[in-house]
């Protein structure tokens, strides 16, 4: 090739890499991936429709796949491996990316102390509180700012009877609310029926007049699951429901205990991974008196993203000077504690690249040998007329079949994860901080649609360059074998 | 040549069975073969001369009688004593060489040494002498694609004879020759039975190949005939 | 060995196919090694150590723990009160300083996460830093000299370093996140050594706690966080026993009544605070490594039967010449292993000094590990994989050659 053409060549693919690449972020994206479907499908159509079209002899390949079974089977039991395991792991990606989403409400206005990006380790000074709240565009009611004052602190709690080697302690995640009530009307939460949120007290008397009282508790559903299993054994048997914590079901905490006299429907959410109590009550008796999250409820969404520019100081004309705090959206609060799933996400990508490299490889063998057991017969097939590049696309379509098939197959496998219930951590990143929470694994037609896209995409690459040799044959030569 | 027969096949039967027919392969079949004689097999397709040397030189079983060469009956063997005897006792040389492509013709000739237990040192010599005795020592680093077809049927040869063996089958050694690499060969195999005293049993369909033997057998519907119809062989 | 040569041509025949498999192996070793060496630190991390271990304590039921400072003196000494007691071999505060180089801006290049204690015991109690090799020890104990002698000497980890563009013998202003208007001027006397505390900081407590006490002269009134300065306590102890009993001393001590304490394993602290991250490292151990392991295999499977179906006569031939089953099926799995062996050894051993020397361990947040090394068991994960999957993915087609039939070579003429 001289320089000229070389070149052209670079300028051609430069303008296609530039083209390409917005629509690959645009389809990778989860939300839009389930386009990639029809995409894989239209092209395997399309390909068909050359075979057909051109009349290539494609009975050939088929029974040739057929004769080699035993190859065939293994080339494509490697594809339903990677498929199967890279859709299982995006759906676990994805149900966290799900989680963080669903929660928080884009009229609510999550207020920290200056510089904390994470609730955990947040402090409010109480007497600034007031203040922030009666700002402009935080919505009223009967006259006062609605907003929910809250002290978010995790609790390591002891599971009752360990297993051996697994975990002796729960990190519990439980928030103290100032005013129960407020905190409910904020997050609109409501309780599944037969629950109620706490009394004015926090606390009601132990059926045991010796012992200290209850301290009152609502529970997210996902971790009254879960404590339901960190119960002892003989308690388990004593319980109402094995499953799930019920109403009027107690948490041991140290000397005193906790009563659940709700749950809240939260699933979806973080907050389903938490336990609410009143601050008065919980504060003094794990020793955090202090405030780190004050959550706003502005009167929409606008004004909700103005609030946020106005404390964190973006907009210059108009900011808040009285204290230093940080201040999100709640959407953009939890979107940021995605950090998470990104991380997740790239150490997915590379694993998804070197095991579909692997996949390549073994392809690539399967149709190099094929190709080598058949050189008599491609040379046969040119010299009856078919042109190199019918040869070409009668060995990709080969390889794509087995690439589609073990991609189906692989995607059934990965969709057997849906709905599958995981603990994870979702968080900013470094240091200690991140909730702990409960999800579930969403294996949707977006994650079936990458699955699927990289399946084919491993059988076009593993077949072309067998392909293209095979192509490349001399018919008399490769008949004198 | 009134030597001792160093082959005696006595009352040998071969059958195989098709789905519930039995097809007679070798009917009751005796064939004795002195030490140091060349001896052609000759017979049609069908006529059981490949099961007749298959059987001789160990490489499948008598379902009725037995075989001997020299002290050793190699009809009661079991395979992995077979492959044993064949190694040490038979050297094969083929119609189509079945030299390994990746070696060269020295490892090719090497190769039934390394199941003896010869120093490295013994092996060179042996497979060299062997090389030597084919007129092809100085190709000895060749691979089996850089000779030519007669090239590579005299390192077929020197394979067959480098264990010193007791006994050499050749199936259609000539088979896939021209005249005059063909012509060679059989001077090479008349060569090495005279000066190393070695018994040679060959299968073929060429009379003219036939003909350079001591001794010519023919074969039809697993029997020995001593008046064959000379126009079956008119392809050779 | 008289075969090796045999089995080494052999594998040069095909090339093309050699190299694609040993490619694969290639690859998938390194995800493997990843992986297995993430999962291997975390499960020493967490493996309780029969003698010499480090106890935690923490506040007893509230994460993150925050103590008073007077509690220290009581619990380096283990809470001895008779002279029966327990005491631990050695000790260290962890006073947690999260700050930021810059105050308005907050974010990768700004942040400063720090440990203040004593600089002593950087060498005695630290995980690996207690166990250096006499060079690097060298360096950091002048580091730490530094530090003694100048309490505003800090010592900051190799990425930190560059991510805050300063280098040693620079002067640095850290503004307090978790210690609101805490200002600490720092000078960077030296740096760790690569590997687990690349992104951390060491800052002399006595600093940390001199400037809350001049926060409360200048103010007036103590700082909001005064009494919530200690965060951990780390005691080493001999035995077993000795740590229980160090357990009761500390439970039963008057002294730590509001707020209560707990002491745990150090391991046992590490696997609490895994247990949120328990799917996901199951997912990686019981899901992904044996996917890519069997995903491993099959490619090696492919790539052998292939091999041996396109020289069937050739072993025929062998076969003929003398060969015993047994040992064609030595020469197929030979080629087989040899190959997986071969590979999987380079790309696991190449794996641990790249990752290592290079990269300085794989960068991987889990909790509060942000970079894992290569484990020793590298140098040899790469040959055993390689092994254990050649094998299994070699043995079925190396026993169908015992189907090939000897009197194959004469009947099939062309």
């Amino acid at each position: 090739m001289d320089d000229k053409k070389k070149s052209v060549v670079l300028e051609a693919l430069t303008d296609f890499i530039t083209f390409v690449s917005p629509y690959f972020f645009y389809f990778f994206s989860l939300e839009n991936a389930w386009r990639l479907i029809p995409v894989c499908f239209g092209f395997f159509g399309l390909i068909m429709l050359i075979v057909y079209c051109a009349k290539i002899p494609i009975n050939y390949n088929i029974r040739n796949l057929k004769v080699r079974y035993r190859t065939t089977l293994l080339t494509a039991l490697a594809f339903i491996l990677v498929t199967a395991v890279l859709t299982g792991l995006m759906g676990f990606i994805n149900g966290l990316k799900r989680l963080a989403q669903a929660t928080g409400n884009p009229s609510n206005v999550i207020v920290l102390s200056q510089g904390s990006t994470d609730e955990g380790i947040s402090n409010l000074a109480f007497e600034n509180m007031g203040d922030i709240a009666q700002q402009e565009g935080v919505q009223r009611k009967n006259d006062e700012p609605l907003c929910s004052r809250e002290s978010y602190l995790v609790l390591s709690l002891p599971i009752a009877e360990p297993v051996p080697g697994s975990p002796t302690r729960r990190l519990l995640q439980v928030r103290g609310l100032f005013d129960p009530v407020a905190s409910a009307e904020v997050h609109e939460f409501g309780l599944i029926s037969g629950g109620e949120w706490f009394s004015e007290a926090g606390v009601r008397p132990n059926a045991n007049p010796n012992k200290a009282p209850l301290v009152e508790v609502v529970l997210g559903q996902g971790i009254a699951k879960q404590l339901a299993g960190d119960r002892s054994q003989a308690d388990k048997e004593k319980a109402r429901n094995k499953e799930q914590l019920e109403v009027g079901d107690t948490i041991p905490l140290d000397t005193r205990e906790l009563v659940v006299t709700g749950i809240m429907k939260t699933e979806g959410t973080t907050f389903d991974s938490e336990v609410w109590a009143k601050q008065s009550v919980i504060g003094p008796l794990l020793g955090k008196t202090n405030f780190t999250t004050l959550v706003l409820r502005a009167t929409d969404p606008e004004q909700a993203q103005k609030l946020e520019d106005f404390f964190t100081g973006k907009d210059k004309d108009f900011k808040y000077e009285k204290s230093q705090v940080n201040a999100f959206t709640e959407t953009n609060y939890y979107k940021s504690q995605s950090q998470t799933s990104i991380q997740l996400l790239i150490g997915t990508i590379l694993v998804a690249t070197v095991m579909g490299f692997g996949g390549v490889m073994g392809v690539m063998n399967t149709m190099f040998a094929a190709i080598s057991q058949r050189v008599k017969d491609i040379g046969m097939l040119r010299l009856l007329g078919f042109s190199r590049w019918r040869i070409l696309v009668s060995f990709l379509t080969e390889s794509l079949l087995i690439a589609l098939l073990g991609g189906l197959i692989g995607c059934v496998l990965g969709y057997l994860c849906n709905g599958l219930q995981a603990t994870s951590i979702i968080g900013g990143g470094a240091g200690p901080g991140g909730k702990a929470v409960v999800f579930r694994v969403v294996v949707d037609w977006g994650v079936l649609g990458i699955g699927l896209t990289i399946s084919m995409l491993m059988g076009f690459v593993g077949g072309l360059i067998p392909a293209m040799s095979a192509m490349r044959f001399k018919p008399l030569e490769s008949l004198r074998g | 040549m009134t030597a001792k027969p160093i082959v005696r096949v006595s009352h040998v039967s071969r059958y195989f069975k098709r789905g519930s027919e039995r097809v007679n392969v070798l009917n009751d079949l005796d064939l004795n073969v002195p030490e140091g004689q060349f001896l052609a097999l000759m017979g049609p397709s069908g006529s059981g001369k490949t099961t007749l040397l298959n059987l001789i030189a160990g490489l499948d079983t008598p379902s009725e009688g037995e075989i001997w060469v020299g002290d050793r009956c190699v009809s009661t063997m079991n395979e992995s004593q077979l492959a044993r005897w064949r190694n040490e006792h038979v050297g094969f040389v083929f119609q189509f060489y079945h030299l390994l492509p990746v070696l060269s013709a020295y490892e090719n000739v090497e190769l039934p040494l390394l199941l003896l237990p010869l120093s490295a040192k013994k092996r060179r010599e042996q497979a060299m002498t062997a090389l030597e005795l084919v007129g092809l020592k100085d190709r000895n680093s060749h691979l089996p694609s850089q000779l030519s077809g007669g090239q590579q049927q005299r390192v077929g040869i020197a394979r067959a004879i480098v264990t010193d063996p007791t006994l050499i089958v050749a199936d259609e050694p000539t088979g896939d020759l021209d005249a005059k690499s063909a012509h060679e060969i059989l001077d090479l195999l008349g060569t090495l039975q005279r000066s190393l005293n070695k018994t040679i049993l060959m299968v073929t369909h060429d009379l003219r190949a036939a003909r350079r033997a001591d001794r010519i057998q023919h074969l039809d519907k697993g029997r020995l005939v001593d008046q064959p119809d000379e126009s079956l062989y008119e392809a050779g | 060995m008289k075969f090796f040569m045999l089995i080494l041509k052999n594998l040069r025949r095909n090339m093309v196919r050699s190299l694609l498999t040993s490619a694969g192996i290639m690859v998938l070793v390194f995800v493997i090694t990843l992986i297995w060496s993430i999962l291997g630190f975390l499960d020493m991390a967490t493996s309780e150590k029969a003698a010499n271990f480090k106890g935690i304590v923490t506040e007893k039921w509230s994460i993150p723990s925050q103590l008073p400072f007077s509690y220290a003196s009581t619990l380096e000494n283990g809470a001895a009160r008779e002279e029966s007691d327990v005491k631990p071999i050695d000790s260290m505060t962890w006073q947690f300083f999260i700050g930021s180089v810059d105050k308005t801006n907050i974010g990768y290049s700004t942040f400063i996460f720090a440990f203040c204690m004593e600089p002593s015991k950087l060498l005695t109690m630290m995980d690996e830093l207690d166990s250096l090799q006499p060079g690097p020890r060298a360096t950091l104990d002048k580091a730490i000299k530094a530090m003694e002698s100048n309490r505003q000497g800090i010592i900051v980890g190799q990425k930190r370093l560059a991510a805050i563009e300063k280098k040693v013998g620079d002067k640095i202003k850290v503004f307090g996140i978790n210690y609101r208007d805490i200002e600490l001027e720092c000078e960077i006397v030296g740096t760790f050594p690569p590997g687990r505390y690349d992104n951390n900081t060491c800052i002399n407590r006595d600093y940390l706690n001199a400037s809350l006490d001049a926060f409360k002269a200048a103010k007036g009134r103590p700082h909001p966080l005064a009494e919530k300065t200690l965060n951990l306590v780390w005691v080493k102890v001999p035995t077993k026993d000795a740590f229980s009993k160090m357990s009761s001393q500390i439970d039963n001590s008057p002294m730590f009544a509001a707020p209560p304490v707990k002491i745990e394993t150090a391991s046992s602290g590490v696997s609490n605070f895994l247990a949120a991250y328990a799917d996901l490292l199951m997912i990686l151990r019981y899901l992904l490594a044996p996917a890519i392991i069997i995903t491993l295999t099959v490619v090696i499977s492919n790539a052998i039967s292939i091999s041996v179906r396109e020289r069937r006569k050739e072993m025929a031939v062998l076969k003929v010449i003398g060969f015993q089953p047994n040992q064609i099926i030595f020469l197929v799995l030979g080629e087989a292993i040899l190959l997986g062996v071969m590979a999987g050894a380079i790309s696991s051993i190449g794996t641990y000094y790249f990752v290592n020397r290079v990269i300085g361990g794989i960068p991987f947040q889990i909790a509060f590990f942000s970079s894992f090394p290569v484990l020793d068991g590298a140098l040899w994960w790469g040959a055993a994989i390689g092994f254990i999957t050649s094998f299994a993915g070699s043995i079925l087609p190396a026993l169908s050659t015992r189907s090939i039939k000897v009197v194959d070579v004469f009947s099939k003429v062309a």
